[in-house]
């Protein structure tokens, strides 16, 4: 702990039993080593009876599994037009690359580059991220553990900001309507996309960052 | 299971456990093993929060009800609501969009500010108010899937869109959303756990 922050934290090491924190209240807990539970116990906090765990249950199945869904939804999500417009002359219909590259062409690069890391590279670099994380828990638990515990608060952090050309959409359907004028519409690959930043949030929800402190024999 | 020493503070992303000490205003503690925040000395106490989310809610009804984007066309002007945009989603049969939207941009930050005032309010006047434990953790889920920074930035962009098309122009909505991300990062900076040292 540096002087400047303030506080004059110490690390302490438990002696007997594991010392769990309550991710609700924070009340500390000494709870039972996992070996010596009691087949379907769930050791519940005092205060505020949320359940504690040494590990969050299946996390790394189910970050897995959102992380490959996330993955095949990311193609259709890409490849299929998000939004249509109608004009009194024609329809267009919009894909997320192409709504990046109108901003681009109409000159609003800064707009461009915020949708494009909004829309392309945070969901890609979740995808990646979140496979990564989950491998490594496995498969290479001593690997570089301060840079992956950095890593996933990056992703806790910027995850959600996919969620903008979701909103995007929405608004221009809902203002967009002047009959056979002027009109916009969502298409398939909204739903795709939408489902892609759901999916990488429940990705992140479900990874348990302690896993990342944990040594190769501490989980079966 | 023994309940372990009040004084005590573990990581919740490593599972380091430290000897807490409190912390003064605006202090940060941070995990000397992953570098996670531990906690923060806070320059407010509940009574300020307390006043930032009736402020929070004043503002909330105004994003709701008024008009997000009003825009022009050949005499013809259109103007929608959130729930409007919600809705007019869902009419267009895209309901999945409609209900990640709702969740994310309405009933979200609805409940982030409702269980907020709730358990508020009865511990200014020193009072538990029932259900207190479920509450905060419900609250602690509600504040993952809030993304009101992220509905405004949306609506600005929408802005710059509909500008190529037709004349457009922000309604208060659009200001009050701006203004709820503000108070939002200012509660959420309070955190949660504090709460707890009110009611024993």
């Amino acid at each position: 702990m540096s002087a400047a922050t303030g506080g004059s934290l110490q690390p302490l090491e438990s002696a007997d039993g594991p010392l769990l924190g309550c991710e609700s209240c924070g009340l500390v807990s000494r709870g039972v080593p996992p070996d010596r539970l009691p087949e379907g116990a769930v050791l519940r906090c005092s205060r505020c009876r949320h359940p504690l765990h040494h590990e969050k249950p299946f996390s790394v199945q189910r970050t897995w599994s959102c992380v490959i869904a996330a993955a095949i939804l990311y193609v259709p999500a890409n490849a299929m037009p998000v939004m249509s417009t109608t004009s009194a002359f024609d329809t267009n219909t919009h894909t997320l690359l192409g709504g990046i590259h109108e901003l681009w062409i109409d000159g609003s690069w800064g707009l461009a580059v915020i949708v494009f890391v909004a829309s392309i590279a945070v969901p890609v670099l979740k995808i990646a991220a979140l496979g990564l994380l989950a491998w490594s828990v496995r498969r290479a638990p001593d690997w570089r553990r301060l840079e992956r515990a950095r890593l996933f608060r990056l992703i806790e952090l910027v995850g959600h900001w996919s969620m903008l050309d979701v909103y995007v959409v929405v608004l221009l359907a809902a203002c967009v309507r002047f009959g056979s004028l002027a009109s916009a519409h969502p298409e398939p690959g909204l739903l795709a996309f939408a489902a892609v930043v759901v999916l990488t949030l429940l990705a992140a929800h479900s990874f348990d960052p302690r896993l990342i402190w944990r040594d190769r024999q501490q989980h079966g | 299971m023994t309940r372990a020493e009040d004084a005590l503070v573990v990581c919740e992303r490593c599972d380091q456990a430290y000897r807490w000490t409190p912390l003064r205003p605006g202090a940060i503690a941070r995990c000397t093993r992953c570098e996670a925040i531990l906690g923060r000395g806070h320059r407010i106490g509940p009574d300020t929060i307390l006043a930032l989310t009736v402020t929070a809610l004043v503002v909330f009804l105004i994003a709701l009800f008024a008009d997000v984007i009003s825009i022009r066309l050949g005499g013809t002007t259109v103007s929608s609501t959130l729930p409007g945009a919600v809705a007019a989603i869902w009419d267009e049969g895209d309901w999945m969009v409609a209900v990640a939207t709702a969740v994310t941009a309405l009933i979200a930050p609805a409940l982030y500010i409702g269980l907020r005032l709730y358990v508020l309010v009865p511990i200014a006047t020193g009072k538990v108010p029932i259900g207190f434990g479920p509450c905060v953790r419900a609250l602690h889920q509600v504040s993952r899937w809030s993304m009101v920074e992220v509905l405004t930035v949306g609506g600005l962009l929408s802005l710059v869109r509909l500008a190529a098309l037709a004349e457009a122009t922000p309604g208060p909505a659009m200001f009050a959303l701006g203004a709820l991300t503000l108070l939002f990062a200012a509660i959420e900076a309070a955190g949660l756990r504090h709460l707890w040292w009110y009611v024993r």
